[in-house]
C-alpha cells in the first residue's frame, strides 16, 4: 500500500471497468435524442410556478389573516390561530415555529 | 443580401460543466451523467468502461444538474435547472427507452438581481425540498409533498447578499442549509438556516462560523455519520459542524471541483485550478471527526467537475482542457502520481480565437483554434475528415501490397489477406476463433513479392508475381495452371478481375489473359512504345466479372491510355503534361457515372468522365491530395462504393449529388489499403501504415476530425501567414513558483505543418498580446505579422498604454521591424486600404506604413475616430469599418480618402455588450453579445432622413445559447463553386463551450422553406423536460425578450433526418411536399458543415 488513505476504493459492481480497453474504437458517439412522445410534458399538476405574492405581501396577508380570522373562526380553530398570532405579540418566541 | 441565416453546429459543445453519478436508467444500472452546457450525455458504467447511451439536447444552458432519489423510488431522477430560470425533473422510462418529464416549471421572478456568482440549485438529501439561489437576497424553495410531487415554489428572504455557496446539511430533522457568504467588509463566514416549509421562512440554524479563509468558495456537505460541512478555502480546509471544528492548512490553491468517494463521506477528491488532484480525508474515531488530512494524488486536466465512478475509476470533467477518465492506482508511479489517465475526451473549449486556413491547399478549410486555458491550453486543428476505427493491429514492416481473397467465389466474407513484401508473400487468414493468423495457400508462391492477387471465377484464385501468373483452386488451394512471360521479360505491373488478367512486362509489352476453369489463356498482347507504370481492369460495366476497357498509365510520355478488351485496341489517350508519372489508375463508377481516376507520383489526382462505349475521357479535373505517390483502391461502406487513395494524405473519394468529393482520412500515412470483409471484422479495411498492419472500420463520411497540439500555455490569438507558411500566436504562460504566480506573454511563430515553435518574442512585463494580424502594406508587398498589445497595470482600470509591433518572418524567425506606442490597449488590428487599422481603447486609429530616409519603415498615424466605450472588435470591407463596442452594440464608420478622415455613418442604438462582430455583406452585419444572443443589423442607405440613415436597423435576432468569441468567413467543407451549396456564404464561429458553428446566409426561398420546416419540427420534436424551442431561441437579455427572427436553428432542422419515417411523412404532409424533397433539401444543408 502506497499510502494509508489511498486505496480501498469503493466498489459497487466489481465488473465495472474490469475489461476496459483504453481508447476502444468500438465506442460510438451516443445517439442524439429527439423525443417525439407526449410525455415530455409533465402531468398538469406538476407544472410548477412560483407563488405570485412577494415576500412582503405574503407577510402582510399572513398578518392580515391572523387579524381577521379569530373573529370569524369557529371555536375549534381558535387555538391554533391564536398561537399563530403569538409571534407577533412576543418577539422572544418568534423563532418558535407554530405547531 | 445575407438577411436570412441558418445557424448550425458543426462541433458540439465539449466543455463539461457538471457531472453526477447514480442509478438513472435502471435500479441496477450505474450512470454517469455529464452536462456540456446545452446538452447532457448519459453514460452507463460497464465492464468495458463508460458506454455512451444518449446525447440529449436541452433547450437551455444548464445551471444545475443533480440526481436525487425521491421517496419510494427505485431509481434516481434528474433535476436540471437552466440559466433562463426553467427547471425540470426527468425520469428514464426503461420500457419505452424515453426520457419523460416528471415535473417542470418556471422559477423566474419579475424583480430581482441575478446573482453574480452563478445560480445555485440544491436538493435536500431527505428530499423535502429543492432550494434555488437565483437572485441576490432570495432563496427559492420548491417543496416536495410526501409522495414526491412538487408543490408551488416560494421565496424566502436571505439576508446574505454576497453568497458564495449554499448546501443542504445531511441528517437534520428539519431541512437545513449552510450558507457561505461574504460580508460588506469582504470577510467570509458560514451560517446555517433551517427552512420552515410551513412558515415559508428561515429559522436560525444550529451553528455558524465566522471569519473563514478569504478564499473560501466551496462547501462540501458531509453525510452521516459525521454530518457538518467542509469549507474549502485557498489556504485552509475547515470541517465544521455543531459539535466539531477542525482545520488544516493547505498549499495555496483554488479548488473548483470535488467528488465524494465514500458513501460515509470520509474521503473526497479535490481538483484545483492548476490541475492537481488531492484526496481529502476526514480522520475519525467512533463516528467523531478528529482531524483532516490531505494528500496529493497527481495531475489531471483542470477539473470543473469530479465524479467517482466505481472500482477506483474517476471521471474528471473539464472546462479548460480535455475531460478524462482516470484510475487511482494503489501504488504511485515513478513520479509519485497515483493518477493514471486512461481516456481523454477532447475539449475545444474555451475557443478564444481561431483562424480558417487551407493548409493542405485542397480547397478544404481547416479551423485552427486557440483552445483550453492555463496549463491545458492548446491549438486544435479541426477538419472534416474520416476516421478509421482500429479493430486489430499488428506490426509489419515493409508491406508492398495487400489483397483479400475468399475461400469460394460465392462466399460472403473474405478469408485470406495476402500481404506482399519485397521478397516474400505472407498469407493471413481468420481462424475459427476469429483471429488473424499466418496461413498458407499451397499453390501460391510465397518466396517472392506478389504484384497482384484476385478472386477468380470457378472458385479460383490468381496470384501474379514477376515471374508468372498462377491460377490456384480456392478449395484445394493447389496450383491448377501457371502462365509464364517470355524468358527475360519479367512482369512489372499486373492487374486482374474475376475473369481477366492484364499485365505488363519490361519493354512496354501488354499481355491480356482470360481465366477459364483451371486454365489461363493468353488472348492478346500489344507492344507499347514505353514502359507501363500502372494498369486497371476494374469491371464497372454491366458484367461485374469482366471489363471491356483497360486503363494504362505510361512512363516516359506521361500519359494515360484506354484500351478495349479483349482486342487491346487503343481507344483514347491523354497526355498528362509535366514530368510526374501516373502511379495508379482506376476505373470506377460513382452514383452510376463511370470515371477514370489517375493518381500521380506527387500526390495529385486526375479524374475524367469516362465514356464506356468509346473509351473517351472528358472533363478532366485535377486535385492535390498529398505529396507522395497515391495508390487507388475501391472499397464499400454501407453498400456504397468509394475509393481510398493511399498516400501521405490518405483520402476517401466519394460522390454526392453526382459530384466527386474528397475527404481526409484521419491517418498520417497509408502505403496500402485493401477492403477486408471478414466475419469477425465485417466491412473493414486492411491498412498498411507506418510499419503496422491495421484492420479497422471506416467512419461515416463528413465527420469532423480534431488534432490537438498541447502548448502548456494559453494561446489567446492566432493568425496564419500564407507566404511564410507559419502561424503566429499570442500566448501567456502561467508560472507558479512557490506562492508567487506570474504570467509571461509571448508572440510565438509556429510552422504550419509541424506546429513546432520556430521563434518566440517575449513581451514586456505586464504586456498582453491583444490582437494579431498578417498583412502587407501598399507599396510594400512583404507579409508582416502585426501584434497589438496592452500594458495591463494592476492599478489601472483600463490600459493606458500599448504597442503595435510589426514583425517580419526571416529565416523562420520573428524579426521586429517596427513598433509604435499607443495610448491604450490595441484590441483589434485590420488590414485596411494598404494601411493598418487599429482599435485602441475608445478610438479607431489608422496608420500608414511609411518609408524613412534610412530605408526602414514606421507606422505613422493618419487619422482616427473617437466615440466608443471600448472598440473591441473591428471588421472592414472596402472603406467601411464595422465596430463592435464593449457595451454600445455595433457602429458603422466610413473612411474618406480625400479628407483622410474616418466618420461615423450609422449605429445600432441598443446597449449590446459585444463579444464578436462580422460583416456578412455590404449591408448586413452580424453580432454576438454577452447574453449568448446573435443579431444582425442592416445599413439603411435608402433612409429618407439623416436620422434613418444613421440608424442600423436590427433585422435578425436569435438566442444561440453560446458565448461567441470569434466569427470568421470560411467553410469547414470542400466547397465546389459550381454546386448550389457552394453559392451559400458561410461564417464560422467558435465559442467558450468549444462549439464550432456555421452561419449560412440562405436564399430567401430556401429560408422560407426551412422556416416552415422548423415550425413543423417544433410540433413533432419535443423539448426534453418540456422546455420550449421557441422560447429557447428567443432573443433574451436583461432588458427584453423577443421571438427569434431571420435566424433558423439548423440543429433542429437537420434532426429531421433522424426522425422515423412516419414522423417525416407527418411533417412533409403538413408542408405539402414529398418526404424526398424535404430530405434532399435538408441533406443539402448538412453539407455546409
Amino acid at each position: 500500500m502506497g499510502s494509508w488513505s489511498v486505496g480501498n476504493w469503493p466498489s459497487f459492481d466489481p465488473h465495472n471497468f474490469s475489461q476496459l480497453r483504453p481508447n476502444d474504437p468500438s465506442k460510438k458517439t451516443p445517439i442524439t435524442y429527439h423525443p417525439t412522445h407526449e410525455r415530455t410534458l409533465p402531468p398538469p399538476d406538476q407544472v410548477i410556478s412560483s407563488e405570485a405574492k412577494n415576500i412582503l405581501l405574503r407577510q402582510f396577508y399572513q398578518r392580515g389573516d391572523e387579524k381577521l380570522r379569530p373573529k370569524r373562526a369557529a371555536p375549534e380553530n381558535l387555538a391554533p390561530e391564536q398561537e399563530c398570532k403569538h409571534p407577533r405579540a412576543s418577539v422572544a418566541s418568534s423563532s418558535e415555529p407554530p405547531k | 443580401m445575407s438577411t436570412y441565416n441558418y445557424v448550425v453546429t458543426a462541433h458540439k459543445p465539449t466543455n463539461v460543466t457538471h457531472s453526477c453519478v447514480g442509478n438513472f436508467t435502471g435500479p441496477q444500472e450505474l450512470n454517469l451523467i455529464i452536462a456540456k452546457c446545452t446538452r447532457i450525455e448519459i453514460h452507463l458504467l460497464t465492464a468495458h468502461g463508460l458506454q455512451p447511451l444518449l446525447d440529449v439536447p436541452i433547450y437551455g444552458r444548464i445551471a444545475t444538474l443533480e440526481l436525487f432519489r425521491s421517496h419510494g423510488e427505485t431509481q434516481d431522477l434528474l433535476f436540471i435547472a437552466t440559466e433562463r430560470y426553467k427547471f425540470c425533473v426527468l425520469q428514464w422510462d426503461a420500457d419505452a427507452k424515453e426520457v419523460v418529464t416528471r415535473a417542470m416549471g418556471d422559477v423566474s421572478d419579475r424583480i430581482g438581481r441575478p446573482t453574480d456568482n452563478g445560480q445555485i440549485g440544491i436538493i435536500d438529501p431527505d428530499c423535502r425540498l429543492i432550494g434555488l439561489h437565483l437572485y441576490d437576497g432570495l432563496f427559492k424553495v420548491i417543496p416536495f409533498d410526501n409522495k414526491g410531487q412538487l408543490k408551488e415554489a416560494f421565496n424566502i428572504r436571505l439576508e446574505e447578499l454576497q453568497v458564495l455557496d449554499i448546501k443542504f446539511l445531511y441528517g437534520c430533522s428539519k431541512p437545513t442549509i449552510v450558507v457561505l457568504y461574504q460580508d460588506n467588509k469582504d470577510a467570509r463566514h458560514v451560517k446555517t438556516y433551517e427552512v420552515s416549509l410551513k412558515d415559508k421562512d428561515f429559522v436560525e440554524g444550529p451553528w455558524s462560523q465566522n471569519n473563514l479563509d478569504n478564499g473560501a468558495e466551496l462547501l462540501i456537505p458531509v453525510p452521516p455519520p459525521f454530518g457538518g460541512v467542509l469549507i474549502i478555502g485557498e489556504e485552509t480546509i475547515v470541517y465544521c459542524s455543531a459539535s466539531a471544528f477542525k482545520a488544516i492548512p493547505i498549499r495555496p490553491s483554488i479548488t473548483r471541483a470535488y467528488g465524494r468517494v465514500d458513501a460515509d463521506g470520509s474521503r473526497y477528491l479535490l481538483g484545483d485550478l492548476s490541475g492537481l488532484l488531492h484526496l481529502l480525508v476526514i480522520v475519525h474515531e467512533k463516528e467523531k471527526v478528529t482531524g483532516l488530512k490531505i494528500e496529493l494524488l497527481g495531475e489531471t486536466s483542470i477539473a470543473s467537475t469530479i465524479s467517482y465512478l466505481d472500482n477506483a475509476f474517476v471521471y474528471v470533467g473539464s472546462s479548460y482542457g480535455d475531460s478524462q477518465l482516470i484510475k487511482l492506482n494503489l501504488q504511485p508511479d515513478s513520479k509519485g502520481s497515483y493518477v493514471e489517465v486512461l481516456e481523454r475526451y477532447v475539449n475545444l473549449g474555451p475557443i478564444v480565437d481561431f483562424c480558417v486556413v487551407d493548409l493542405e491547399r485542397q480547397g478544404q478549410g481547416q479551423v485552427v483554434t486557440c483552445s483550453g486555458a492555463y496549463k491545458d491550453g492548446s491549438l486544435c486543428i479541426v477538419r472534416n475528415g474520416i476516421g478509421i476505427n482500429e479493430q486489430a493491429s499488428v506490426e509489419l514492416q515493409g508491406i508492398k501490397g495487400m489483397w483479400s481473397l475468399r475461400s469460394a467465389t460465392d462466399d460472403l466474407y473474405d478469408t485470406f489477406l495476402v500481404v506482399s513484401f519485397i521478397n516474400e508473400t505472407r498469407i493471413l487468414a481468420m481462424n475459427v476463433e476469429d483471429e488473424l493468423e499466418e496461413s498458407e495457400i499451397e499453390g501460391f508462391c510465397s518466396q517472392v513479392q506478389t504484384l497482384f492477387c484476385h478472386d477468380a471465377v470457378y472458385n479460383q484464385l490468381v496470384q501474379i508475381t514477376s515471374s508468372s501468373v498462377r491460377l490456384v483452386s480456392s478449395e484445394s488451394r493447389e496450383l491448377k495452371n501457371e502462365w509464364f512471360p517470355r524468358p527475360g521479360f519479367s512482369i512489372n505491373v499486373a492487374t486482374a478481375n474475376a475473369s481477366q488478367v492484364l499485365l505488363a512486362t519490361r519493354g512496354g509489352n501488354l499481355v491480356y489473359l482470360e481465366i477459364e476453369n483451371g486454365k489461363l489463356v493468353e488472348i492478346n498482347h500489344a507492344e507499347l512504345k514505353y514502359d507501363i507504370s500502372c494498369l486497371d481492369i476494374n469491371p464497372i460495366g454491366e458484367n461485374s466479372n469482366r471489363s471491356n476497357l483497360a486503363a494504362v498509365g505510361m512512363w516516359t510520355d506521361i500519359s494515360v491510355k484506354i484500351f478495349s478488351l479483349p482486342d487491346l485496341t487503343l481507344k483514347t489517350e491523354d497526355h498528362l503534361g509535366g514530368e510526374i508519372i501516373p502511379r495508379s489508375v482506376l476505373l470506377c463508377a460513382f452514383e452510376g457515372i463511370p470515371y477514370l481516376l489517375c493518381a500521380l507520383g506527387d500526390g495529385h489526382l486526375l479524374n475524367y468522365l469516362l465514356d464506356m462505349e468509346t473509351g473517351e475521357l472528358t472533363d478532366r479535373k485535377k486535385v492535390s491530395l498529398g505529396t507522395q505517390p497515391i495508390t487507388l483502391r475501391t472499397f464499400s461502406s454501407k453498400n456504397t462504393t468509394h475509393v481510398f487513395a493511399a498516400s501521405d494524405r490518405p483520402t476517401v473519394i466519394y460522390s454526392s449529388n453526382k459530384k466527386l468529393l474528397y475527404s481526409n482520412v484521419n491517418l498520417k500515412e497509408v502505403s496500402h489499403m485493401c477492403p477486408f470483409n471478414s466475419a469477425a471484422f465485417p466491412d473493414s479495411l486492411a491498412i498498411a501504415k507506418e510499419g503496422d498492419l491495421t484492420i479497422g472500420t471506416i467512419d461515416d463520411i463528413q465527420k469532423l476530425h480534431i488534432r490537438s497540439i498541447p502548448l502548456g500555455e494559453h494561446a489567446r490569438r492566432i493568425c496564419h501567414q500564407e507566404t511564410s507558411r507559419t502561424f503566429a500566436i499570442c500566448s501567456l504562460k502561467y508560472n507558479q513558483s512557490g506562492t508567487e504566480d506570474s504570467e509571461m506573454h509571448f508572440v510565438r511563430l509556429l510552422d504550419d505543418q509541424t506546429f513546432d515553435v520556430k521563434s518566440s518574442y517575449a513581451l514586456d512585463q505586464f504586456e498582453y498580446g491583444c490582437s494579431i494580424l498578417s498583412c502587407s502594406f501598399s507599396d510594400d508587398n512583404n507579409a508582416y505579422y502585426c501584434v497589438g498589445t496592452a500594458y495591463v497595470m494592476p492599478e489601472e482600470n483600463e490600459p493606458s498604454k500599448g504597442r503595435i509591433l510589426v514583425f517580419a518572418v526571416e529565416d523562420r524567425k520573428l524579426q521586429l521591424v517596427a513598433e509604435k506606442e499607443t495610448k491604450g490597449a490595441v484590441y483589434s488590428l485590420n488590414a485596411f486600404n494598404g494601411k493598418l487599422l487599429a482599435a485602441i481603447n475608445q478610438k479607431i486609429q489608422l496608420y500608414k506604413w511609411m518609408l524613412r530616409e534610412d530605408g526602414t519603415r514606421e507606422l505613422q498615424s493618419e487619422c482616427g475616430h473617437h466615440g466608443h466605450i471600448l472598440a473591441l472588435y473591428v471588421q472592414t470591407r472596402g472603406d467601411f469599418i464595422v465596430v463592435g463596442d464593449l457595451m454600445k452594440s455595433i457602429s458603422l464608420l466610413i473612411y474618406k480618402h480625400e479628407e483622410g478622415a474616418i466618420e461615423e455613418r450609422a449605429r445600432d442604438y441598443n446597449a449590446n455588450w459585444m463579444s464578436a462582430v462580422e460583416i456578412l455583406d455590404d449591408d448586413i452585419y452580424l453580432g454576438a453579445e454577452n447574453n449568448f444572443n446573435l443579431f444582425t443589423v442592416r445599413k439603411n442607405s435608402e433612409g429618407a432622413t439623416d436620422e434613418e440613415r444613421g440608424r442600423l436597423e436590427v433585422v435578425g435576432e436569435y438566442h444561440l445559447g453560446e458565448f461567441v468569441n470569434r466569427f470568421r468567413h470560411g467553410s469547414l467543407v470542400m466547397r465546389l463553386p459550381d454546386s448550389d451549396i457552394g453559392q451559400i456564404p458561410t461564417v464560422i464561429f467558435g465559442t467558450v463551450n468549444g462549439v464550432i458553428g456555421v452561419i449560412a446566409s440562405l436564399p430567401q426561398e430556401q429560408y422560407l422553406f426551412m422556416e416552415k420546416l422548423q415550425a413543423n419540427l417544433r410540433k413533432v420534436i419535443k423539448g426534453v423536460g418540456g422546455l420550449s424551442h421557441e422560447q429557447w431561441r428567443s432573443f433574451y437579455n436583461e432588458k427584453k425578450t423577443a421571438d427569434s427572427r431571420n435566424f433558423l436553428d439548423g440543429d433542429l432542422i437537420e434532426s429531421f433526418l433522424d426522425l422515423k419515417k412516419n414522423r417525416m411523412e407527418e411533417i412533409a404532409k403538413a408542408m405539402n411536399v414529398s418526404v424526398e424533397e424535404v430530405m434532399k433539401r435538408v441533406e443539402e444543408l448538412t453539407r455546409l458543415h
